[in-house]
């Protein structure tokens, strides 16, 4: 079996490659950093593994994706590189080429967007280019797979032969260091990693290198040892730095290699991508169309395709479904307890979520079309200066637009921020905007109470969940974390009308997760709630008031009474919201024992008023991020302090944002 | 002058950066931005946004406080 990294600039179609050669469904999108962590997939011909690292420029990290490369390269086996280039790019592609080809494993160059390269007056030889860096040079299209296979064929060929490491003369300063670093490393306890790579990548400024090499020799040797040759190459150059120079003698070497290989002619022509930018990116126009965007997204969600999608499916569960079943287990002779428990519990509370299977994958459909499409990248610069005036700046806007969908992946799309304060206020921020699993009750007390008002109410609730998330940046940014100074400099790739396949699988990529969670969460929870419900202090078959759900669901109650709904039956069924947000809708089918949404809504216009279902759905928005965010955030943050803290403040802001709105509504005579 | 002066569609030299923080310094240099190259002003934000400048046929957005830092020299 053998491993190949894949390693790219963003942009350059990196996942779509790798979703070609392993077939298998990755996330593809079109601004930097979908790849947070490294996927594994296996390649076609079963023949090994393919690694698929996060896009960077340099091996020398800026931000937590970044690092993730050269903690690879140091720390983890592998056989060959397959280095994805951008051929309309390659001055800075080969930045990274070259740092690669220091290392001195098998490399193969996959020659991506020549057609971009052609459209812009850029002809390629690869022959001659691969000449100049000793290392294949293959021509590919990574959206469509053309060339892939044939660069596959290279690679296993690839394999057999020894490789030279690329050796480029840094000039008498810098080799001196290397030399003298290299006197005084353990190089015995480093025999797998190639030596004057270290060296290189340790002048250059690396800090997972030199983090690394202070496990082997101590800090204070280090520091004097960059410091001398510092001074040195400052004398005899005129120069600001080692990581200057070294990134100077590497332009030569490529502007050398690209005189034989490249030529240019003049092209002279408006791009589609400057037509569109003038629109989007407009001075005025760019936040109102960035709205409109959204808006239409909700509308297309709600009323035109999505909620008529879902009450058919609703009239099928709660119908035929059903009706299927009961003869069915009438047909086996099963009990009146495991009746209940099939038609009560799991139908109710399993059917009742996935009806709305239509609307989210609509809304996953506009997420996907949004990465794909290169807009995410400009709504980051459209949204940048509101975001640096709450402390945050406009690269947060991503993880929070990914949030929508669902906020497990919002809170991960966090790592391609720099700054490790920015990172963890937005970090902290993502679960408060409304994700998909939300949509189920909002949608269930919309419909019982604002018919005909959807789209604008539940429009509101998005707007209420980034207002707030604006407000407390604000107060975090000042209050919890001393300021540090924010990097913003964003690539805007180029717009592409996405390809219906990879827009369709990162849909269903992301949806699947909604109904698998149908077949665990959700399907547990049902269970237990109906049990729960089933039985109580008094034995099995109880009235549902007497049941041990409703002395649970009681306790709570007391405390939910300012809000409007002081009933067991929310007290429950918020309890139970914390396993996933769409399980309130499950417990509230069982609880109400409702055989459809209809019947639902229709006994919740008794337990509630328009202005209480409104604080229950803002309450539902904001009280507690869902089980799986609170794993992820723990695991981004890495502190169980600050993990309690996303939970905390959630509760106490969901409280006194929902205070106000009941107690303020009754007083304005709601 | 710096390159927030300059107007829209007009491209200059960049000829000192090295008045700006070093991690921007670097992410530009990931780009190839260096002194000596040429950059083209295509849009602005409004209220002292992010500037949205090509270089080598790449887009980029950069903020108005560092556009003040880069130092350039207009072409004729």
């Amino acid at each position: 079996m053998v491993n190949i990294a894949l390693v790219g600039n963003p942009n350059t179609g990196k996942t779509s490659l790798f979703n070609y050669l392993t077939g298998s469904y990755e996330y593809v999108g079109n601004w930097s950093g979908v790849t947070v962590e490294k996927k594994v997939g296996t390649l076609k011909d079963k023949l090994g593994h393919l690694i698929d690292l996060p896009g960077i420029y340099s091996l020398s990290p800026l931000s937590k994706d970044e690092s993730v490369v050269s903690k690879f390269f140091i720390s983890e086996e592998f056989n060959s590189i397959i280095n994805i280039v951008d051929a309309s790019q390659l001055e800075r592609n080969l930045v990274l080429t070259i740092q690669l080809l220091e290392y001195g494993k098998p490399l193969i160059i996959g020659l991506n967007m020549s057609d971009v390269a052609k459209h812009r007056g850029i002809s390629l030889n690869e022959e001659k280019l691969s000449e100049a860096l000793h290392t294949p040079v293959v021509s590919i299209v990574a959206r469509t797979g053309e060339g892939c296979n044939n660069m596959m064929n290279y690679m296993t060929s690839l394999n057999t032969k020894p490789v030279e490491q690329l050796t480029l003369n840094y000039g008498k300063d810098i080799e001196n260091g290397i030399d003298q670093l290299l006197s005084i490393l353990p190089l015995e306890d480093i025999q797998h990693l190639p030596h004057r790579w270290l060296a290189l990548q340790f002048f250059e400024g690396n800090v997972v290198i030199r983090n690394y090499l202070e496990t082997l020799v101590s800090k204070e040797l280090l520091d004097k040892l960059y410091q001398q040759t510092e001074a040195e190459l400052k004398k005899s150059n005129h120069i600001n730095s080692i990581a200057q120079r070294i990134y100077q003698i590497r332009k030569n070497y490529i502007t050398t290699i690209l005189e034989q290989s490249v030529s240019h002619e003049k092209q002279q022509q408006v791009h589609l991508s400057d037509r569109i930018d003038a629109i989007v990116t407009n001075k005025y126009l760019g936040m109102p169309i960035f709205l409109l965007c959204m808006l239409f997204m909700f509308k297309l969600t709600f009323d035109w395709l999505g909620t008529p999608l879902s009450d058919l499916l609703d009239q099928f569960i709660s119908g035929r479904l059903t009706d299927w079943i009961t003869i069915l287990l009438n047909d086996l002779g099963t009990s009146q307890f495991i009746q209940s428990l099939v038609l009560d519990g799991i139908v109710a509370g399993v059917g009742g979520v996935l009806v709305f299977v239509p609307q989210i994958f609509i809304l996953f459909f506009f997420i996907s079309f949004l990465e794909d499409s290169g807009y995410m990248a400009r709504a980051a610069l459209v949204m940048d200066k509101l975001m640096e005036a709450v402390g945050l700046n406009g690269k947060a806007f991503i993880p929070m637009i990914i949030g929508f969908g669902c906020n497990v992946p919002g809170v991960m799309a966090a790592r391609t921020i720099e700054q490790p304060k920015e990172r963890l206020i937005t970090i902290l921020l993502t679960p408060l905007m409304s994700c998909s699993a939300r949509l189920p009750v909002y949608a269930l007390f919309v419909g019982a109470f604002f018919a005909g008002h959807q789209t604008i109410i539940v429009f509101s609730l998005y707007l209420l969940g980034i207002t707030l998330a604006l407000l407390m940046a604000k107060i975090f940014s000042k209050l919890l974390l001393k300021s540090e100074t924010s990097i913003f400099v964003v690539e805007l790739p180029p717009y592409r009308i996405p390809q219906s396949k990879t827009l369709l699988r990162s849909t269903w990529d992301k949806g699947k997760g909604f109904i698998r969670k149908a077949g665990t969460f959700i399907f547990g929870g049902s269970v237990i709630i109906w049990l729960l419900s089933y039985a109580g202090p008094g034995g099995l078959g109880v009235e549902m008031d007497d049941s041990f759900l409703a002395v649970i669901g009681g306790l709570f109650a007391p405390i939910l009474a300012p809000l409007g709904f002081g009933t067991w039956q929310a007290g429950a069924s918020l309890l139970t919201g914390f396993l996933a947000k769409e399980v309130v809708v499950s417990s509230m089918n069982i609880i109400y024992h409702a055989p459809n949404m209809d019947s639902l809504q229709g006994l919740l216009t008794q337990a509630y008023n328009p202005l209480s279902s409104f604080t229950f759905i803002v309450f539902i928005l904001l009280y507690v991020p869902c089980l799986a965010t609170v794993g992820t955030i723990k695991k981004e943050t890495g502190s169980t302090k600050w993990t309690y803290f996303a939970v905390v403040y959630a509760l106490i802001l969901a409280y006194i944002i929902a205070l106000i709105i009941y107690q303020g509504g009754k007083l304005l005579g709601f | 002058m710096s390159l927030n002066e300059l107007k829209l569609g007009e491209s200059a030299i960049i000829v000192n950066l090295s008045t700006l923080n070093k991690y921007i310094k670097r992410r530009l240099l990931d780009f190839g931005i260096l002194e000596g190259e040429e950059v083209l002003l295509k849009n602005r934000m409004p209220f002292h946004g992010p500037f949205m400048i090509e270089h080598n046929g790449q887009m980029l957005g950069i903020r108005y406080k560092e556009a003040m830092q880069i130092e350039i020299e207009r072409q004729w």
